[in-house]
Order: C-alpha cells, then sequence, then structure tokens
C-alpha cells in the first residue's frame, strides 16, 4: 500500500492521539509516587489502549479471510492496520513506564519492538516496491503462476527450436512428430548441418538449463548484456530466416529474467512477513496471558 | 519480425486455475513459523507452570532484601480470593510492623504505593517524594491544627528553615563556653607550649576514642556517658556529647591545692566537698607540724590573714574553706552557672544539658559528610563567644549540595534526612517461616 496523502487523516489523528498520550504521560510520570507504573489507573489505561490497537492491527488477518463481509473497506482496515498499530507502540511503552521489567514482559517488550520494526520496513518495501516492480518487470505475472508459466516458456522454446532445427537431444529421429504445426512451416528452411550442430550444441549447454532453472546461479543467459551478445553471434552464424525464432527465444529469456526479478523483488515484498506476522501472533498470544496475570498480581 | 505475442487470449491460456489450491513457500513458512512460535511461547508459559514458578509473570527483579524468598512469590503474593494475589498491608506487615505515621493523618497510604517492589531499586527505604508530597504538598489534619509546614513540595521547594535555627532559637545548655576563645591561635596548652585547637579535638563522633592531643585527660575521672540513638542511625552519624574528663580535663584541671597533685572528680559539690575534705584530714594526720604553718594560694585573690589553727580540725576548715573558695569561685564557675540555695554548704550544679541531636525529625550523618571541613557547614563557630549560639547551619547550607530534581547533585529527596516510621515504635515480630522453608523456595 502506497502511503500517499490519502493517508493524512490516519495521521493526524495519530499524531494528536500520541500527543494527548504524551501530554498526559509527562506529569503523570514526574509526579508518580513510585514512578509511572503499568498498574496504576493511567498505566492501565494506557495498557488497555495498546492492547487494543495491537489487536485491531492483528485482525487485518481475519479480516482477509472474510474479504466479502460488509466490515469495513479493505483500504481503511489496511490504513488502520498500519496507523494504530504504529500506536500501539508509545502506547506500550507508556504503559511500562519506558522499562522492560521482568522476563514476560521483557519478552513482549522484544516483541513488540520487532513487530513495529518489521512492520515500518514492510510498510517502506509495500510503498516503493510495487512502483519499482511495474517499471522493472512489464512482463510481470501472478506469482504463484510463475512455476506454470516457466513451464509452458519452456515448452513454447522447445517447439520453436525443434520446428527448425529438429530434435536437439541427439540419436532421437521421431521427435520432429511433436512439432507444433503452426511453426512447422519454418522446419522447411535450408541449414548447414555445421550450423545445426553448433545451435544444437549452445541450445543443450546454455537455453535449456536457464529454462530449466532460470534462478540457478552462473548462467549466462541471467546477464542481458552477455545475453544480447549470445543472439548477436547466433544472427551472424545462421541465415536471416531463422532470425524470427532467435528473437522469439530472446524474447522467452527475457521473459524468464523479468521472472526471475519479479521472485526477488516479492520476496522482498512480503519476506518480511515471516517475521512481522509470527510475531505478532505470539505478542497478542502472550500480550493476553500478560493482561490476566498481571491483574491476578 | 517476432512471433511471439501478448494477447489477451494468450495470457488467459497462460493461467493455472487451480493455482490457489496449493500453498506456496512464504505462506507455507509463514503459517509454520506462526505455529511454531505460537507453541514456543506457550510452551515457556507451560513448563514455568508446572515447575510452580509464577516468576515468569514478575515485573521485574526483586530487592536483595526480599532475595531469600527467591522464586517463593506466595510469600508475599498472598491470595485472598481464588484469582486474585496481590500483596496487601498484612503480608508486609508480617514482617515489618511499622507503627502508623500520624496520628492526625487524613489517610494511610498502603505499603506498595510507597515501597516499591520489582523496580530494581537497591533499597525499599528510598521511596519517591511524591509519597509525602502526596500529603505534605498540601498538607490536611484530623484536627485541623498543623505542626509542621503546610505544603513542601520538595527539598527546595516548600520546606521551612530547620526549627533548631529559626530566630529566637537557642541553646539552652547551662554549661558557659567560649569557641571564639578556644579556636584562637597560639593557646596556651597544658604542656607550656602554644596550641591550635581543632574542631574535632572535642567533637568526636560516638565510639570514636581519640586521645586529646595536648595533654593526658584525668584517668581518675568517670567514663563518659554514651548518647542512645535510633539502631538505624549510623554509630558514626553523631558527634558525641562533648565530656570534660576526655576533652576539657588536660587543660583546665581541677586542683584545689598545692600540696596535692590529684584532682577533685568531677562530680557533685558535695562528692567534690567529701573528697577534699577527706584529702585534708589525712593530710594533717600524716604531717602535724604544718597546723602552724600559713600558706596562701596565689590563685585566691588577696584577703585578710585568717588566725593561726590551734589544731587539725581548725586547719583542715580553714584548708577547706580556701579551697571551697578556690573551686566554686573560679575553677567550676569557669564553665559552671552555680546556684546558692541558703543554709546550704555547697553551691549547686545545673545539669550541663548538652544537646546531642538537635533536628529531632530529621537525620544526619557526618560520617557522610567527612570530606567536607567543619567550617564549611559550622561557619559561626569560630565567632561564637556564648554556648546558647546554635552554630548549626541552615537549610540553605545544605541546599547548596542536596538539590531536588537535579542531576549531579547530592540526594535530596525525603527519605535522606527523614524516617516515615518511628521504628522505636515497631512491634515485635515472631516469625512464621522455617529455614526449611525458605530454603525450599529458593530451588
Amino acid at each position: 500500500m502506497r502511503i500517499d496523502e490519502t493517508h493524512r487523516p490516519w495521521l493526524i489523528a495519530s499524531l494528536a492521539i500520541f500527543g494527548i498520550s504524551l501530554a498526559m504521560y509527562l506529569p503523570y510520570a514526574m509526579t508518580a509516587p513510585s514512578g509511572p507504573k503499568g498498574g496504576s489507573f493511567l498505566g492501565l489505561i494506557y495498557g488497555i489502549a495498546g492492547y487494543g490497537f495491537m489487536l485491531f492491527a492483528g485482525l487485518l488477518g481475519a479480516r482477509k479471510k472474510v474479504p466479502v463481509w460488509r466490515i469495513g473497506r479493505a483500504k481503511t482496515w489496511m490504513r488502520g492496520h498500519l496507523w494504530l498499530g504504529l500506536l500501539s507502540f508509545p502506547m506500550i511503552l507508556f504503559h511500562g513506564g519506558f522499562a522492560w521489567r521482568g522476563p514476560l514482559t521483557a519478552v513482549l517488550m522484544a516483541l513488540l519492538f520487532i513487530v513495529v520494526l518489521s512492520g515500518i520496513v514492510g510498510a517502506v518495501l509495500q510503498h516503493y516496491l510495487p512502483g519499482m516492480m511495474t517499471r522493472r518487470v512489464p512482463l510481470e505475472t501472478i506469482y504463484e503462476e510463475i512455476p506454470h508459466v516457466r513451464q509452458q516458456l519452456r515448452d513454447e522454446a522447445e517447439n520453436l527450436v525443434t520446428s527448425v532445427f529438429g530434435t536437439m537431444d541427439r540419436g532421437s529421429a521421431a521427435a520432429t512428430a511433436a512439432v507444433d504445426p503452426m511453426v512447422a512451416v519454418v522446419s522447411l528452411i535450408e541449414i548447414e548441418q555445421e550450423e545445426k550442430e553448433h545451435f544444437r550444441e549452445l541450445y543443450i549447454s546454455t537455453m535449456r538449463p536457464f529454462f530449466a532453472n532460470p534462478e540457478a546461479p552462473g548462467a549466462e543467459l541471467q546477464e542481458p548484456q552477455r545475453s544480447a551478445e549470445i543472439f548477436a553471434s547466433l544472427r551472424r552464424m545462421l541465415p536471416s530466416s531463422v532470425h524470427s525464432v532467435l528473437t522469439d527465444l530472446e524474447s522467452i529469456c527475457e521473459e524468464e529474467r523479468q521472472l526471475n526479478r519479479q521472485i526477488r523483488l516479492y520476496r522482498w515484498l512480503h519476506g518480511w512477513l515471516l517475521v512481522h506476522v509470527p510475531l505478532s501472533i505470539l505478542l497478542l498470544v502472550l500480550g493476553g496471558v500478560h493482561a490476566v496475570m498481571a491483574l491476578r498480581y | 519480425m517476432a512471433r511471439r505475442t501478448r494477447t489477451t487470449k494468450n495470457l488467459a491460456q497462460r493461467i493455472d486455475r487451480d493455482y490457489f489450491k496449493r500453498v506456496f513457500p512464504i505462506a507455507q513458512w509463514r503459517r509454520l513459523l506462526t505455529i511454531i512460535f505460537t507453541a514456543a511461547g506457550l510452551s515457556w508459559l507451560a513448563w514455568h507452570a508446572m515447575a510452580s514458578n509464577p516468576a515468569v509473570y514478575s515485573s521485574g527483579p526483586i530487592k536483595s532484601s526480599h532475595a531469600v524468598f527467591g522464586q517463593n512469590c506466595t510469600a508475599c503474593h498472598s491470595s485472598k480470593t481464588a484469582f486474585s494475589a496481590k500483596v496487601t498491608d498484612q503480608s508486609c506487615q508480617s514482617c515489618h510492623d511499622g507503627p502508623i505515621h500520624q496520628a492526625q493523618q487524613f489517610y494511610t497510604p498502603a505499603c506498595s504505593s510507597c515501597h516499591v517492589e520489582h523496580s530494581g531499586e537497591t533499597s525499599l527505604a528510598r521511596v519517591n517524594d511524591g509519597g509525602c508530597t502526596e500529603c505534605h504538598g498540601d498538607l490536611k489534619t484530623k484536627s485541623g491544627t498543623l505542626r509542621v509546614a503546610a505544603s513542601i513540595k520538595s527539598f527546595n521547594s516548600g520546606h521551612p528553615e530547620f526549627a533548631a535555627v529559626r530566630p529566637g532559637q537557642h541553646d539552652s545548655t547551662s554549661i558557659k563556653f567560649n569557641h571564639q576563645v578556644h579556636l584562637k591561635k597560639d593557646l596556651r596548652g597544658p604542656r607550656g607550649s602554644n596550641v591550635q585547637m581543632q574542631c574535632a579535638d572535642c567533637h568526636q563522633p560516638e565510639g570514636v576514642k581519640r586521645a586529646m592531643p595536648y595533654g593526658e585527660p584525668d584517668p581518675s575521672g568517670p567514663q563518659p556517658v554514651q548518647a542512645s540513638f535510633s539502631p538505624h542511625v549510623s554509630t558514626r552519624a553523631y558527634m558525641a556529647p562533648v565530656n570534660f574528663m576526655e576533652h576539657c580535663s588536660a587543660c583546665h584541671p581541677l586542683g584545689f591545692d598545692q600540696r596535692f597533685k590529684d584532682a577533685v572528680p568531677h562530680k557533685k559539690p558535695e562528692m567534690v566537698r567529701e573528697a577534699v575534705f577527706k584529702k585534708f584530714t589525712a593530710y594533717i594526720a600524716l604531717h602535724p607540724d604544718e597546723i602552724h604553718v600559713v600558706t596562701l594560694d596565689q590563685r585566691i585573690p588577696r584577703r585578710p590573714p585568717l588566725p593561726p589553727p590551734h589544731n587539725a580540725a581548725e586547719w583542715v576548715a580553714q584548708m577547706m574553706g580556701e579551697a571551697e573558695q578556690l573551686l566554686w569561685g573560679k575553677t567550676c564557675k569557669e564553665c559552671h552557672r552555680l546556684l546558692y540555695v541558703a543554709a546550704a554548704k555547697v553551691p549547686q550544679v545545673p545539669k550541663a544539658a548538652i544537646n546531642a541531636r538537635w533536628m529531632k525529625n530529621a537525620r544526619f550523618d557526618h560520617q557522610a559528610h567527612r570530606l567536607v571541613n567543619c567550617d564549611s557547614c559550622h561557619a559561626k563557630a569560630s565567632g561564637s563567644k556564648d554556648a546558647s549560639d546554635i552554630l548549626l547551619p541552615g537549610i540553605e547550607t545544605c541546599q547548596e549540595c542536596h538539590r531536588a530534581g537535579k542531576t549531579n547533585t547530592a540526594e535530596a529527596r525525603c527519605f535522606e534526612c527523614h524516617d516515615y516510621h518511628d521504628w522505636s515504635k515497631e512491634k515485635p515480630v515472631n516469625g512464621t517461616l522455617s529455614i526449611h522453608q525458605l530454603i525450599s523456595s529458593r530451588k
């Protein structure tokens, strides 16, 4: 979600709540006979408010499970998640009087710190990376479809090559029987055997492994510059009649590279959730236990 | 020209419609980590619960004075209801049964409102001023009358001048003493040489035995009476009252006749007179020839000579008269205000009434201030000519170092000088825990 001017009301409201809380906290902390404590009246108010904000932020996950329920727009929930989640941090600090105290409360403070920090990192990533994705991955597809799309790209490349150069597997003569009829006409083009062999070597050693595992480190075709050099040399070697096939293959390589880029960006875009979500759930669970036990003792 | 095109149809054909049925790595890991972390957190709490160790819910480390309870939380957190296990005043009073602060106070705060456990402070007695100023900031009493200032916000705000040094106050001791004379340079010492006396020559803490550097005190004198202070006060906190035998006798011997090296005892006049009488009686018995020898003490002013004595009794009576004139008229009078009662053989000496502790409602520790020279605080001492002068410093002197609310200054919170509880009235406590219970709580 981009943090733009539509967040202004939330920003102003959050700053107002923070300002009021701070204005109440300072005289309380300076005049409380034994210093600020979570168990005091104001300390409890801060604790309840902080935990309430955290609960609301945590309910975003539940809200996503029921997208058709009429319980507010997803955007509103997300903005609430961002700003109230952030606001829970000072509330809990005021609640605890900026002290870590006992084992459970220390764990809770550490969890809160990590969750809020990971949330801020996530918000920054979610703000910048989608735009970057649009610019750098024009051929973006649904992330979960990438393995399926890659299989199709592999098949497409194999069909293109086979239609022109015959089977790429040595000793297999019947491969041409499975050629796509749409590209069969190209197979009529005559190409010198030596050139075919050279292309076969290159395809088997460089292109096919790249299509099989585009993310494998060290693949030459992962580099746009190197890829352009390889295809330029092929164009010089092969007759112009097959250049369109080479262009298609180069396009497939480019799409593979963009999918690689999409995967990397996607991991940045969603990887922080591996920290944020599990620790948020743990924070809510342990926070609930703390609330009950603090009332007991 | 490339034949690959990204038409809507092409793109639609690429979609695997069942993709959402599969779980992809990031979502899979997210769920797995959520389960693992939550289970680990709950297992941690469950492990403590199974070990009957609720210390995990502690709001901070307990004080060293309570560390003996270890993790036996119920020693203080005694359950009063099925759910609540809060610390009550009864829990504290089972060991520390301090009396109420003031009978006229409007309300008594809970122990834990001032003494905050689990907060890492080194001493529970080091409470914040808020606990005191909650009442003393705007003091009200049940009777409506106030014996202390109505509004004290801190040591530097609203705290009145010390009662002892307020205008009109004076030292009510019956002793006559001139600090200025005793502190002047080149004072004649007992060994003939000149000396410069220091404050510490006479003013020493309780229990400190420091020999008078200018001469030997009279060893036959009575031992000084130790002042008694609260057990909560350091034995070196206060200066012991000045004592004649230790601090004065070397320079001011109580001689009464040149025939004797011994001095009279520093006791009541009746006992002094009896001692002198015994001395003269014993002397003349051993030296009957001296009945007819007239010797006049040069220290007594000239007066007409007495008729020569005819026997030992008359000689003793004459010598007694001479000695008493010296003692009552000069030696004792040097420091004591003597009262003469008609028909009494000897004058009366009022009690010295040397005040050992001036601030009855506050504590002071000279030992803690030993780095500071005496003049810094007791600046008036070197100019004082009368023992009725109160030489204590005023509050402004203390406030030069003890500044409330400021950093890098001496402690200025109320507890530094004042006790909330009058521990002299502490009720006896009968312990309820056995050593076994204490030790087992630490396991």
